[in-house]
Parts: structure tokens; C-alpha cells; sequence
């Protein structure tokens, strides 16, 4: 039976949809089998990010409204045979969810698979909820900001209190730059803020951009330090003990990637 | 350094966080923390001497859990 893990930030644009893709990604390179299942009813956008927006047939509303069975919602990943999508309906609205059929879907789909992640939309509303609701566990993305700092110690203190057991903090866009001249928050100041297990730091990284221009999943189709993190985390949720990559400016090969174009 | 005189803004940064998450984690707004002081107080007062003077009573979520702090000095038993 597989892990059903809610990805979430409170604020918006910190960059859930990408860093759902990107561990989906890391993890079925290691062999497991993962389905990204895009929680944000009426805006979704995990399709577009994967690039997989012509293969989408069907969609959670789908399934749980009865017009098809769960294997023909899923849409398989180009590149990896282990990596499925299940797309958000973009006709419903957040409200027309009920939180006890999504629980009840993901309930049978986490037997087909290790890992259903759980792309949650922004805010703390219906659509939240009814992702968290069937997690067990939960990553928050942070940017190393005051906004969303803020705004993922609230929707960690809703998780507590729902009773979500392993929460782990993921630092998205870190800028080594930045954090050497001390102009942005550093990745302790954060975790000591906010009290979570640093699971993730991933490094501010160009390459996310263009790679979904095109439709691509970068840790699938590149090697950069931003995927090297992405790989860390799914090694770390795999319960391997991975040092955090330094970041820190005088080691001359990382800055140069970072200096890059 | 610019704005913030001679520190580093990301010394600001972490202390304005401090001290906004100290009020957002705050459960109660201050009024009903009063009201449930003024009643933990009248109620310790029939059985305990206290120092008025010197209670501090706090509700606040700290890592994992969420904790009401109470400090009342005891003087004595009351009779």
C-alpha cells in the first residue's frame, strides 16, 4: 500500500505544481511506481507543467462522478513507464468536491502504487482540505520569504491539528547569492522559524523555466543542481540518509552553474 | 547597507517573522485569554493564596504541540 503525501504551501507561486512533478520524477527514477495527482479543481495546471495537456482524456471529477473507471483517468508520463498523472477536472469548481469521495478514490488508488502525491492547490479553503484530507504525510513548500513563511506556519498548524503525522519542509528557489550576502532568509533561520525537518533545499534554477516551456519534467530530462536536490528529497522520503548539497558560494562549481546565462 | 541602517535584511526578515507568527499562533484573541485569566485566577484564589501581582498565563503552539503556560506563585493554603 502505497505513501499518500499532500504537497502545500499556504501561499501560492512558490512552486508546488513544480516541485510535484520534479519528486514524482525523482521517485520513479528509483524504480517506484508514483502517481501526481493534480488537486487544484478549475485551475489546474500539472498537465501543463508535464507537458502531457493532449493526453488528458478524463480527470478526477471523472472518476469520482462515475463516467470512468480509475485506469482511464491516468495518464502515463513520456519518458518514464512508473509515472502517472491523475489531471484535475478544469469545468468543476473547488466547492463541487466532496472531500469524502476524493478520500475514497485515493484510498483505492494508493493499492496500485508507492507514492500518490498530491499537488494542493493555494490557500487554506475547500480545495486544501480536500487534499489533505486522505494525506498521511505532508511536505511544505517554502520560498525564502516573509509571505510565505508566514503562510506555511498556519497551514502546518492546520495540519497538526488534523492530525497528519510526518510534515517536512521543503525550501524552494534558495539563492545562494543572496543568502551569502545575507539578503535572503538562510535555510536555518527557516527551519528555526518554523520548527519542521529540512527534507529539501533546491537551489533557484533557470532550467525549471525553460524546461516547461517546452513540456518537460527537468529532472527527467536534465542534470542540474536544482535536480540533484529534487533527487535528495525522494532519496530522503526513501529513508536514505543524504547530506544537504553545499551551497554555499565559494565552492566555484556550483556558482558557476548558478552565474550561467 | 542601505534601508535597514547597518543590518542585513535578512536579520530584519527573520525577526519581523518572530514576531508575527508569535501573534498568528496566538489562539485566543486577547479579550477571551483575559476572560479565562480572570477565571483561573478567582478559581485558584478559593483554595491557594496567590501573588496577583505576578501571574503570567500564555497559550501557545510550539513544535507539535500546543501549550498553555501558567505561572502562578503560591504564598500559601488558605484556611
Amino acid at each position: 500500500m502505497g505513501r499518500v503525501v499532500v504537497i502545500t504551501s499556504g501561499k501560492g507561486g512558490v512552486g508546488k505544481t513544480t516541485v510535484t512533478a520534479n519528486v514524482g520524477a525523482s521517485l520513479a527514477k528509483l524504480g517506484k511506481k508514483v502517481v501526481v495527482v493534480d488537486m487544484d479543481i478549475g485551475l489546474r495546471n500539472l498537465d501543463v507543467v508535464m507537458g502531457l495537456e493532449n493526453r488528458v482524456v478524463y480527470n478526477i471529477m471523472d472518476i469520482i462522478e462515475g463516467r470512468c473507471k480509475i485506469s482511464q483517468a491516468l495518464v502515463r508520463e513520456k519518458h518514464l513507464t512508473n509515472f502517472f498523472l491523475l489531471p484535475a477536472s478544469q469545468m468543476h469548481t473547488k466547492e463541487d468536491v466532496k472531500i469524502e469521495s476524493v478520500d475514497e478514490i485515493i484510498s483505492i488508488i494508493k493499492e496500485s502504487f508507492d507514492y500518490v502525491l498530491l499537488d494542493s492547490p493555494a490557500g487554506i479553503e475547500n480545495g486544501f482540505r480536500s487534499a489533505a484530507s486522505p494525506a498521511s504525510e505532508a511536505l511544505i513548500i517554502v520560498t525564502p520569504d516573509v509571505s510565505s513563511v508566514r503562510d506555511a506556519d498556519r497551514v502546518i498548524g492546520l495540519l497538526e491539528n488534523s492530525g497528519i503525522e510526518g510534515i517536512s519542509l521543503i525550501i524552494n528557489r534558495y539563492d545562494p547569492l543572496l543568502v551569502h550576502k545575507k539578503k535572503m532568509l538562510d535555510a536555518n533561520d527557516i527551519v528555526d522559524v518554523l520548527s519542521l525537518d529540512l527534507i529539501g533545499l533546491i537551489p533557484e534554477d533557470k532550467g525549471v523555466i525553460d524546461s516547461e516551456n517546452r513540456g518537460e519534467v527537468l529532472s527527467i530530462i536534465a542534470k542540474t543542481p536544482a535536480v540533484q536536490a529534487f533527487e535528495n528529497v525522494a532519496k530522503r522520503m526513501e529513508g536514505e540518509d543524504v547530506p544537504f548539497m553545499k551551497l554555499d558560494i565559494e565552492r566555484k562549481g556550483l556558482f558557476s552553474i548558478f552565474r550561467r546565462k | 547597507m542601505g534601508w535597514f541602517g547597518r543590518r542585513d535584511t535578512k536579520s530584519v526578515a527573520k525577526e519581523r517573522l518572530k514576531l508575527i507568527l508569535v501573534q498568528d499562533r496566538a489562539l485566543l484573541s486577547p479579550s477571551l485569554l483575559n476572560n479565562m485569566r480572570e477565571e483561573i485566577i478567582n478559581v485558584i484564589s478559593k483554595y491557594l493564596d496567590i501573588q496577583q501581582s505576578d501571574i503570567s498565563i500564555q497559550i501557545q503552539r510550539e513544535s507539535h504541540k500546543t501549550i498553555l503556560e501558567a505561572i502562578i506563585p503560591v504564598k500559601g493554603v488558605k484556611r
